[in-house]
């Protein structure tokens, strides 16, 4: 489907029999079901439309409808068969609001879906969103993943990378990807993976070749810490280290701290975007970042969290830069939350020097939502004529019944790019399930 | 060296059918037991290491990358759709949809992210990439050219 994204893998094959293909397995597979087996539909639609104007004085008024679908055939043995499918479609009631179309729509995630009763057996396939250590891409293709004995586990993809045409000739996307990560478990106590992945442009070179370690481990019920490396093969690098430990002495107290380090060279290799780009864009291919932070969250009484935080940033080339802060928040569940919080950037240029303010309040009053939040940055010099910039979001949302609810936002904004900038939004949402669905669907 | 190839070729899918054989474990219930509501503190039922999960653990939007790696542990709460969210591609802009009446919700994206985005962007261009270097950038062409 060759809407927005490029997926040139499979423009070899028709898209009316791409259609009929993926109908006709996904047919098969939830007929085939035993009549015994349970079926149940969720399915949700969000229509939003939007009003604003945009930097260049455009009246933009965007309807935009979400529609997305679940059908799962479950077996009393606890394994599912299902296919989830959600896409958008943008129709634009005054000027055109993006890619310079009036309309447009894109298919979000389509795929079928078996899961075994044992072992976490998974398999899909179709357009899905794949996590699987350097992994973590969407693709047309196929994923399965399984639990084997003595707590190793493997997953595996193959397909070909859903991404943005780019949008300078220098750069340019992959077209098949593949690859996996294995893992060891033991449930009590870690996770630890190795995975890698390989791409291939439309030529057949090698676009992309990683390598990658994650952990994950929690030895204690007081003591979490996940991180992973990454190491780019095409450059010879490393891309990433980022490693973070949780420490929960005590119900009402949280520490926290965390190491990263980004090679720039490394991990802006390949991109499809001059503006994350070392090739055309602003991104200086000889910088390296090593972050250090840590947080501390305490609750002196139910509700009520008192946290402060601390990240330094220290890079190769540019001068380093410290972020810190502190937040209060309170909050009765379903029916009140309140927050403020303060920080303070302290960088390497007169936009890195600011404080930023942020309040907010939400409260429930029956099936009545309010919200509003206000956050400010108050910069130290001016920035286009301005030392403060702030926006005011405010939102109503009424739930009629478990199936129908409606919302309005209004934000304000005054800042270096608006001098006075007032935007809309209606939300239309609609729930149609054959039963009750759990609470994560879209929000 | 096609004999090593074809040794190995042969004992993977024999490996595996052992190791798979061997294992028998349940897996992970598809849709959770107790129906959950609003933001869970898992480790008020779970005493193992799914108690790590507690959504409302202020580190847990930076670390659910990691949790995310299984997959099926969301899925018993989550639908596709809510990963979508963010994770799909989107013609976002002003004013965002994400959470704006969940306003305690840890996001990158609150408030006036135009402006916002600079600072990040300049601070650590690395937090865009995972979602914007490659897929969801249409709109950075209109500045960034």
């Amino acid at each position: 489907m060759k809407i927005n994204q490029t997926n040139k893998s499979w423009h070899t094959l028709p898209r009316i029999l791409k259609t009929a293909g993926c109908l006709a397995a996904t047919g098969a597979l939830l007929s085939a079901a035993p009549a015994l087996a349970e079926t149940t539909v969720f399915g949700q639609s969000d229509t939003i439309f939007r009003m604003g104007q945009s930097l260049d004085k455009k009246d933009l008024y965007p309807v935009y409808e979400y529609l997305r679908l679940s059908a799962v055939s479950s077996e009393k043995d606890g394994s599912a068969t299902s296919l989830h499918i959600g896409g958008w479609a943008r129709g634009d009631l005054g000027d055109k609001s993006a890619r310079d179309r009036d309309t447009d729509a894109d298919l979000q995630y389509g795929f079928i879906s078996f899961q075994g009763a044992k072992n976490n057996f998974l398999f899909n396939a179709g357009r899905q969103f794949v996590v699987e250590g350097v992994g973590v891409q969407r693709l047309d293709g196929l994923y399965t993943r399984n639990d084997f004995a003595a707590g190793f586990g493997a997953a595996a993809y193959v397909g070909s990378p859903v991404v943005t045409e780019p949008n300078e000739p220098n750069l340019k996307a992959d077209d098949f990807i593949f690859g996996g990560r294995v893992t060891h478990s033991i449930n009590k106590y870690y996770t630890v993976g190795l995975s890698a992945l390989r791409s291939f442009d439309e030529d057949g070179g090698v676009y992309r070749e990683e390598e990658g370690l994650d952990v994950w481990v929690h030895p204690l019920k007081q003591l979490d810490i996940t991180g992973r490396s990454a190491y780019n093969s095409a450059t010879n690098g490393w891309m990433e280290h980022a490693y973070a430990v949780s420490l929960i002495p005590l119900d009402s107290l949280r520490i926290g701290a965390d190491y990263s380090y980004i090679s720039y060279q490394d991990y802006f290799y390949r991109v499809t975007t001059s503006a994350l780009s070392y090739l055309v864009g602003n991104i200086d291919r000889r910088e390296n970042v090593k972050t250090f932070g840590g947080n501390v969250d305490y609750s002196p009484i139910k509700n009520l969290t008192l946290g402060a935080d601390f990240k330094n940033y220290n890079y190769d080339i540019a001068k380093n830069a410290n972020y810190f802060g502190g937040k209060a928040t309170y909050s009765l569940p379903d029916s009140f939350a309140a927050g403020f919080s303060v920080h303070r950037m302290d960088g390497n240029t007169d936009k890195l020097n600011f404080y930023e303010y942020r309040v907010y309040a939400s409260k429930k009053i029956s099936n009545l939502n309010l919200t509003l939040d206000f956050i400010d940055l108050n910069y130290d010099s001016r920035i286009n004529g301005e030392k403060n910039a702030y926006t005011v979001a405010g939102a109503a949302s009424y739930k009629f019944n478990e199936k129908l609810k409606i919302r309005a936002d209004v934000d304000y904004s005054k800042n270096p790019d608006f001098e006075n900038e007032v935007k809309g939004l209606l939300k239309l949402t609609y729930a149609f399930d054959t039963q009750r669905a759990a609470e994560g669907r879209s929000k | 060296m096609k004999y090593t190839k074809l040794l190995f070729l042969i004992t993977l899918p024999l490996v595996a059918s052992l190791l798979y054989a061997c294992a028998n474990t349940n897996s992970i219930a598809r849709v959770h037991p107790e129906a959950v509501t609003g933001l869970p503190n898992c480790t008020e039922c779970h005493t193992d290491s799914w108690g790590a999960l507690n959504h409302k653990a202020p580190d847990f939007y930076s670390k659910h990358k990691f949790y995310a790696s299984s997959k099926a542990a969301c899925a018993s709460c989550h639908q596709e759709s809510f990963c979508a969210d963010c994770h799909a591609h989107k013609e976002e802009i002003k004013p965002s949809d994400k959470f704006k009446d969940l306003v305690e919700h840890n996001l990158p994206h609150r408030g006036d992210y135009l402006s916002q985005h600079k600072i990040d962007g300049k601070i650590n261009p690395a937090s865009c990439v995972k979602c914007h270097g490659r897929q969801n950038n249409e709109g950075c062409k209109r500045c960034h050219r």
